[in-house]
C-alpha cells in the first residue's frame, strides 16, 4: 500500500502563506494530477511530498508511514524534473544506476536494474552516451529511467514534458501512461496544462492559490465544474461566461436567464429544481464553445458581435462578444460569417451551466 | 559585428592594430629573455636588441644561477613548487566546501554573538596577559578558546538584535582582503613567533608558509566558487537527495565534478597569487622555506642592480606558471553543464 495522504498541510515561506490547511489524499496506484495556474502551489505541495519542502504545519504519510519530518532521500519517493536535472558528467547507464551504486547494490543487480530500465524506455542504444549528446525526449526518458530503478512507492512528476515540443509531449503523455499501467506505482503528476491533466490523470486536482478547487476525474471536471475557476481553467478554448439574471418565468414554475439586452433564455425543466438558491439573483451562465454548433430550431439564442475567425480545419471559432462579455463559438467550418458580422449563436439548453455570481459557485453540483 | 566579418583594408587594419598590441604585451618578456643572456656589460652599455647582432650573448648569467651562486636555488624552487601546489589544493579544497556551504544551505548570526567573540577574545587576551600574568601565546590561545565557545553557545541562544545572514558571512570572508597585507603579516609574525616560544615552530616552515598562504586564499576561493556553486542547476541535487545520496556524496561525486572549471581556474588564480607572494615569504621564512620571489628579489639588493641575474631568476619564475596555464587551460573549457537541464 502506497498511498499519499496530506493532512492539514500548510505551507509558509517567511510570513507568506502560500498553502493554507490542505487535506488530499491519494489512493494507492492512482495517478493523480495536479494542475492550475503557475503560483497556485501545485509544486509546492510536490515539494513537500518529496520532503524538498518542510511541511510548515500538518502531516504528510506515504502508506502507513509518517514521513513529514523524514529527509527527501528516507521517503522512498522518485522525482522527474521539468529540467531533467540529469548528472551531465555520467553516461545513461551511469546516471540511471548511480542510485544504486551509492546505496551499495552489487554491481550485477544495478546491471540488471539499468538494462530493464533501457528496455522499458528505449534507451538501449544509448547506454554509454553522456547525457549532452541526447536530444530533450531522450533526456527526460533518462530521467524516468533514474526514477524506475529506484523501484519507489510513489513517482513524484514536476512539468515533465514542459520542456519539449509539441509532438513529443503527445508521444510521451502516452508513455507515461502505459509505464503507470506497466508499473502499476502511484503516481503524483504535477502541470500547469490543462490537457495534460486531462487527457493522463485518473483524478484530476485543479488548484488556485493554495486551494483545491475541484478533485476529480477528468469527465466530472468537464461536464459539472464545482465554480468558475473549474470552469474556466478546464477545456480548450474556455468556458464562455455570460452575466445575467434567473428570474421566475410567470406562474408555471420555469426560470428564465436574462442577460443585458438580450432575449431570455429559458431553463430546461431538468434543471429547474437545482436552480432554486439562484433565483432572483444575479448568476452566470456559462457553456462551453463546442455546445454551440447544433442549430436545433428549438435551441435559444444569442447575440454574438464576430471580431475575428480562427479556422482550425474541422471546424472554425468565432470570437467575439455578447454582450459585454467574451464569447467563443464554435461553428461549421463551411460557415461564411466574416469578422464585424452580428451572428445568432444557438446554445444547447441541455449543457448550460450556472453558477453564483457572488460565490462564484455551480448551481448543478449533482447533474 | 566580428573582425572575421571585415573585408578588404578593414581587415588588414585590424591584423596590423593586433599585431602592435602583441608586440607591445610580449616586448617585456623578450627584454627579460635577452637581459638574462647579456653580459654585465651589454647591460650597461646602453641598449641592444637582437642576439648575435647586437650584442653577443653569454650564460654567465644562468650558469650562475644555476650552480648556486646566487642563492639556493634548486631549494628555493623545490620550496615555492610544493608551498605553492599544497597551499592552492588546501584553499581551493576548502574554500569550496565552505563556498557550497554558503550557497545551499540558509546561515544565521546574532550580531551579538559576534560582538561577543570580540569582547572576549582581546578582553580575554588583555585579562591573562596583564592581569593573570600568562605569556603571549597561552593568553591568545584560552582568550581565543573562550571567545569561540562562548559566541557557538550563545548563537544557540535568543538574543536581541540583528541576524547576519549568508551574504554577510560571504562579506566578512571578502573583507579580509580589504586591509594592506603588511598588518596581518607583521601580526602574523609575531603570533608565529609565540607560538615558537611555545614549541611549536611556525616561521621559517612549511606548516607556517603554507597555514598562512591557505587562510589568506580562502576569501577569495570562496568568492570565486560561490558564483560558481550558485550557477549550478539545484535540480541536479534534488534528484540526487530524492535518491538518498548522502549530503558528502553528492558534494563530491555530483557538485565537484559539474564545477571542474571553476574549480580549475580557482586553482590557479590562488597557485598564482600563492607562486607571486611576496609580502608574507619575506616575514615569515629565513633561509629553509624561502620562495621564487625572495629569490629574485634577493638579485637586486645585495650585489646593487645586477639586471641579467635578476631577469634569468624572473624567468624562471614565470615559466612553470606559464606552464601550469597552459595544460590547466585545456580542462576549463566549458560545457561540462550541458546535458544536465535543458
Amino acid at each position: 500500500m502506497s498511498q499519499v495522504c496530506l493532512d492539514q498541510v500548510t505551507k509558509s515561506f517567511g510570513s507568506v502563506a502560500v498553502i493554507p490547511p490542505l487535506d488530499l489524499v491519494i489512493a494507492d496506484k492512482e495517478f493523480v494530477v495536479l494542475v492550475g495556474p503557475s503560483g497556485c502551489g501545485k509544486t509546492t505541495t510536490l515539494r513537500m511530498i518529496a520532503g524538498l519542502e518542510q511541511a510548515t504545519s500538518g502531516e504528510i504519510r506515504i502508506g502507513e508511514r509518517d514521513v513529514t519530518t523524514l529527509r527527501p532521500g528516507l521517503r522512498n519517493c522518485s522525482m522527474v524534473f521539468q529540467n531533467y536535472a540529469l548528472y551531465p558528467h555520467m553516461t545513461v547507464a551511469e546516471n540511471i544506476g548511480y542510485g544504486m551504486k551509492v546505496r551499495g547494490t552489487p554491481k550485477e543487480d544495478i546491471n540488471a536494474a539499468v538494462a530493464n530500465a533501457a528496455r522499458i524506455l528505449n534507451l538501449g542504444a544509448y547506454l554509454n552516451r553522456k547525457p549532452s549528446a541526447l536530444s530533450g525526449g531522450q533526456r527526460q526518458r533518462v530521467a524516468i529511467g533514474r526514477a524506475i530503478v529506484r523501484q519507489p512507492d510513489v513517482f513524484l512528476f514536476d512539468e515533465p514534458l514542459s520542456n519539449l515540443d509539441a509532438k513529443l509531449r503527445i508521444e510521451m503523455r502516452t508513455e507515461i501512461k502505459l509505464l503507470h499501467r506497466r508499473l502499476q506505482t502511484t503516481i503524483v503528476y504535477v502541470t500547469h496544462d490543462q490537457v495534460e491533466a486531462m487527457t493522463m490523470a485518473d483524478r484530476v486536482v485543479v488548484m488556485n492559490q493554495g486551494r483545491i478547487e475541484q478533485a476529480a476525474d477528468p469527465i466530472t471536471l468537464y461536464e459539472s465544474p464545482k465554480n468558475l475557476f473549474v470552469a474556466a481553467f478546464i477545456g480548450a478554448p474556455s468556458m464562455n461566461f455570460v452575466e445575467g439574471r434567473l428570474e421566475a418565468d410567470g406562474g408555471g414554475g420555469g426560470v428564465v436567464f436574462r442577460a443585458d439586452g438580450d432575449v431570455p433564455i429559458t431553463v430546461p425543466a431538468r434543471m429547474v429544481k437545482h436552480l432554486s438558491a439562484g433565483i432572483g439573483q444575479a448568476v452566470v451562465l456559462g457553456i462551453r464553445p463546442e455546445h454551440t454548433m447544433t442549430a436545433d430550431p428549438a435551441f435559444p439564442t444569442i447575440r454574438v458581435h464576430v471580431a475575428d475567425i480562427e479556422p482550425l480545419g474541422p471546424h472554425t471559432l468565432a470570437i467575439g462578444k455578447a454582450g459585454a462579455s467574451a464569447f467563443t463559438a464554435q461553428i461549421h467550418a463551411a460557415s461564411r460569417v466574416r469578422p464585424e458580422d452580428t451572428i445568432q449563436i444557438p446554445i444547447d439548453p441541455e449543457k448550460m451551466h450556472f453558477f453564483l455570481k457572488s460565490t462564484g459557485e455551480a448551481l448543478r453540483l449533482d447533474c | 559585428m566580428s573582425v572575421r566579418d571585415l573585408k578588404g583594408s578593414g581587415r588588414w587594419w585590424a591584423l596590423a592594430g593586433c599585431l602592435l598590441w602583441l608586440a607591445f604585451t610580449f616586448f617585456p618578456l623578450y627584454w627579460v629573455a635577452i637581459t638574462s643572456f647579456k653580459s654585465p656589460l651589454g647591460v650597461v652599455g646602453g641598449p641592444t636588441y637582437i642576439p648575435f647582432v647586437d650584442f653577443d650573448p653569454t650564460l654567465t648569467a644562468w650558469s650562475e644561477l644555476l650552480s648556486g651562486a646566487r642563492g639556493q636555488f634548486y631549494n628555493t624552487f623545490i620550496a615555492s613548487t610544493i608551498i605553492g601546489l599544497s597551499a592552492s589544493v588546501l584553499a581551493t579544497f576548502i574554500g569550496s566546501m565552505a563556498a557550497y556551504a554558503l550557497v545551499r544551505f540558509t546561515f544565521e548570526v546574532k550580531l551579538l554573538s559576534g560582538v561577543i567573540f570580540v569582547v572576549v577574545a582581546f578582553g580575554g587576551y588583555l585579562l591573562g596577559r596583564h592581569v593573570l600574568g600568562y605569556g603571549q601565546a597561552i593568553s591568545l590561545i584560552f582568550a581565543f578558546v573562550a571567545a569561540l565557545a562562548l559566541a557557538i553557545g550563545s548563537s544557540r541562544m535568543k538574543l536581541p538584535g540583528p541576524l547576519l545572514g549568508n551574504d554577510d558571512i560571504v562579506f566578512w570572508f571578502v573583507s579580509q582582503r580589504m586591509f594592506p597585507p603588511i598588518v596581518a603579516a607583521f601580526a602574523l609574525f609575531l603570533m608565529y613567533t609565540e607560538m615558537g616560544k611555545l614549541g611549536f615552530k611556525l616561521v621559517d616552515t612549511y606548516t607556517g608558509l603554507t597555514f598562512a598562504y591557505v587562510a589568506f586564499s580562502l576569501p577569495i576561493v570562496i568568492w570565486l566558487m560561490r558564483d560558481f556553486f550558485a550557477a549550478l542547476p539545484v535540480e541536479v541535487e534534488e534528484a540526487a537527495m530524492v535518491d538518498n545520496v548522502p549530503s558528502w556524496r553528492i558534494f563530491f561525486g555530483i557538485v565537484l565534478p559539474m564545477s571542474k572549471p571553476g574549480l580549475i581556474a580557482t586553482f590557479m588564480i590562488t597557485l598564482a597569487f600563492v607562486w607571486n607572494e611576496f609580502l608574507f615569504a619575506l616575514f615569515l621564512t629565513s633561509s629553509k622555506w624561502q620562495t621564487l620571489p625572495i629569490l629574485v628579489a634577493g638579485q637586486n639588493s645585495q650585489r646593487g642592480d645586477e639586471w641579467w641575474s635578476i631577469s634569468a631568476a624572473a624567468l624562471v619564475a614565470i615559466i612553470p606558471m606559464v606552464v601550469m596555464a597552459g595544460i590547466l587551460s585545456r580542462l576549463m573549457r566549458s560545457g561540462l553543464l550541458l546535458g544536465a537541464i535543458k
